[in-house]
């Protein structure tokens, strides 16, 4: 298990780096790529905690983060950006600096929060697990940071790594496998709702009754 | 297999059917069916609480059969629904509406009956995603606004809240070691004080927020009266409103993780300031947002924060006495508001229909002009909900005051106070809602049909829980929360 620690704390530093640059950028295209690197990451990952620890959910967990995170979800997100045309860079609520530097604090937090309480933990997972929160605050502040839906996903997306990462690093947890699913099913929901929502952005026969059903009964 | 199990099972199979096959008013029908079966297998669990994960405790089978009672009610009441609102969506879409009721019913009760911190958290994950399509089904541009709030807000509590899942599977690691035990709410607690105190905090915090943002605590309660307002009121209303019980069920099995890791001198912090804060802040919003609502299923929205915040709040004093007065305002405010929702839809459906737009105040008013027995229904729900006496709330209200008193006596001021404002916000609405004129001139009187009769088994229910509570059912109840202290 000694071995274990430097590539899978690599892999999770990489995941970190993925993410802390998916805060600075601005465009779109370039969001969906750094989030498909992340779940490059965290699949490598996944097949090495599924080695080192000898188990087969771990595995089968890497299979679907591959296959699904990615390849299947970032194709989905490249043709919504393509089919609506959101090429523009994504309006910001602060300065990517600012919010860069949040996302400096926020990392420390982490480490200062998980490190000192987990002094007794198995110590495989307790950097693992700092760096896993840094990347679920991370993905939170770009979802936070952002005004546009697609770009939010994308920061929910980043934080559903994040807690992915934390549990494949639980020295054996049951039910990864099902619960990465279920995080991947929201998620995928999540994409739809955008492109539901693009979409009647988007269409001429725009229904604006609802809107309109709300001015009048009030809020 | 267990009739644990087959509860959770069933309307699970059954949504699949629903989906697929059927007309809206068959659909109907087979909800219903399903949902007796539901009920009486929810009694069952009495007899045969399962084994292994799915292994419901004496808190989750009294709630399992609350939650099976409400689904039996409202799919009757459903049937009335359905027949008026049947030209509103399409086949298929009533198809979903169906599914997603039963899957919401078989969400729910897995997450009451789960010996395991995962599998709660799956449940839960997909009641929010059932509700999600749910609130989204009408496709107005404000229902499907009000679906994306729930997505988003459900999505990152969810996040937060297996965060603090994982987290306490590794705090249980000391204790407990690798594997399935590590899980599961009875190992933990019987193991509570060997559980690595400072981790257990960490993921107290975030459980606290995950599951928080489902029992709609302030701040993270922003979803919900856009969400009891803009979808199917069955589904979006009724039946989740059970789901803020799961979400303050698993707040109150890990509150007590953390409060028996303190007492066994862990190095856990004391979790009742959170929930006092979260509850009191809960209260005090509902009681300044309660006035100037336009829309009764937001207004009744905005009162089920409130419950929930007493609920929290209670939860927080602490002490058998606390927690009992706890769970038997969440038993009975959950069965006040599924009869106000019952009531509520059926009288906006007899105004002309039970979409979204029709449930303004100023459309309801002058009920008892139109249809007296079901203005009187509704104005008993309402009063219920006040906890004036003989309102059942009152005896759950009154035990978590005096408890308060004599444990944190200075946080019983603003806690009265939030009580008081919020029952005067509900009570000035009665009169004008039943004995004001009508909006239009020369409306007929309508009859509401043997429906609503539902409702009204729900108030007697009530008061028989607050008032003349069987033995059997105190003994279980203080044996519950004197284990959850």
């Amino acid at each position: 298990m000694i071995q274990a620690y430097p590539l899978a704390h690599a892999l999770a530093a990489v995941l970190l780096l993925c993410a802390f640059a998916l805060l600075s950028q601005r465009r779109l295209s370039a969001m969906i790529t750094l989030y498909q690197s992340e779940a490059l990451v965290l699949s490598a990952a996944a097949f090495w905690q599924g080695y080192a620890q000898g188990s087969d959910d771990l595995v089968l967990t890497g299979i679907i983060t591959l296959s699904i995170k990615g390849v299947l979800l970032p194709m989905a997100l490249r043709r919504i950006v393509h089919r609506f045309n959101l090429i523009r860079a994504v309006e910001t609520v602060m300065p990517v600096g600012l919010s860069m530097i949040l996302g400096v604090l926020l990392i420390g937090i982490a480490v200062k929060v998980v490190l000192p309480s987990t002094a007794s933990a198995v110590t495989l997972t307790r950097e693992d697990l700092a760096i896993a929160l840094s990347v679920v605050l991370l993905g939170l502040l770009v979802m936070t940071t952002r005004r546009n839906a697609l770009s939010q996903v994308i920061g929910f997306l980043s934080t559903e790594n994040g807690l992915v990462l934390a549990a494949i690093g639980m020295p054996g947890m049951p039910f990864v496998a099902e619960l990465s699913v279920a995080l991947l099913v929201l998620a995928a929901l999540l994409v739809v709702g955008v492109f539901v929502f693009q979409l009647r952005e988007h269409s001429e026969t725009l229904d604006l009754s609802g809107i309109e059903e709300i001015e009048r009964r009030g809020r | 297999m267990s009739a644990a199990a087959l509860a959770v099972l069933l309307p699970v199979l059954a949504a699949i059917g629903l989906g697929f096959a059927g007309t809206p008013l068959r659909g109907a029908y087979a909800n219903l069916i399903v949902c007796a079966v539901v009920f009486l297998l929810t009694i069952g669990v009495f007899f045969s609480p399962g084994t292994g994960v799915v292994q419901a405790d004496p808190l989750g089978m009294i709630f399992g059969l609350l939650g099976g009672f409400i689904a039996l009610t409202t799919a009757i009441s459903n049937i009335d629904f359905v027949r008026g609102e049947v030209e509103n969506m399409s086949p298929g879409r009533w198809r979903v509406y169906h599914a997603m009721c039963q899957l919401m019913l078989g969400a729910t009760l897995l997450g009451l009956y789960a010996d395991n911190i995962g599998l709660l958290w799956g449940a839960v994950e997909t009641a929010t995603i059932a509700a999600t399509l749910g609130v989204s089904l009408p496709r107005t541009a404000s229902a499907l606004e009000a679906a994306w709030k729930y997505f988003v807000l459900g999505g990152v509590g969810i996040a937060l809240a297996l965060f603090g899942t994982a987290v306490t599977y590794l705090a249980a690691q000391p204790a407990l070691g690798p594997g399935l035990a590590g899980m599961s709410f009875a190992a933990l607690s019987a193991h509570a004080g060997q559980l690595d105190g400072r981790l257990m905090t960490l993921a107290f915090v975030f459980l606290l927020f995950g599951y928080g943002t489902k029992a709609a605590l302030v701040p993270l309660h922003g979803w919900l009266p856009d969400a009891y307002a803009e979808g199917p009121a069955p589904l979006t209303a009724t039946l989740s409103g059970l789901l803020l019980n799961v979400a303050l069920i698993a707040i109150l099995r890990f509150r007590h993780l953390m409060q028996a890791n303190v007492a066994s001198g862990g190095d856990a912090m004391l979790p009742g300031p959170f929930l006092l804060t979260l509850g009191l802040a809960s209260l005090l919003l509902t009681a300044f947002s309660l006035w100037g609502r336009r829309d009764s299923r937001r207004f009744f929205g905005f009162s089920s924060i409130e419950h929930s915040g007493i609920a929290a709040f209670a939860f927080g004093i602490g002490g058998g006495a606390a927690i009992f007065a706890g769970l038997l305002h969440m038993l009975l405010h959950t069965l006040i508001k599924s009869a106000l929702f019952q009531a509520l839809t059926r009288a906006a459906a007899l105004r002309g229909g039970a979409a979204p737009g029709n449930f303004g105040f100023s459309h309801l008013r002058g009920l008892a002009a139109t249809n007296r027995p079901l203005a009187w229904l509704l104005g008993a729900c309402i009063f219920a909900l006040t906890g004036l006496p003989p309102s059942g709330l009152f005896s759950s209200e009154f035990l978590i005051i005096s408890q308060t008193i004599q444990r944190q006596p200075l946080l019983s001021l603003p806690l009265g106070l939030g009580l008081v404002v919020c029952a005067i916000a509900i009570i000035r609405l009665i009169g004008p809602l039943l004995f004001n004129p009508a909006p239009r001139r020369g409306m007929l009187p309508v009859k509401a049909g043997a429906g609503i009769g539902a409702a009204g088994v729900h108030l007697l229910v009530v008061l028989v829980l607050a008032f003349a509570m069987p033995p059997a059912l105190v003994r279980m109840l203080s044996s519950i929360a004197g284990g959850l202290q």
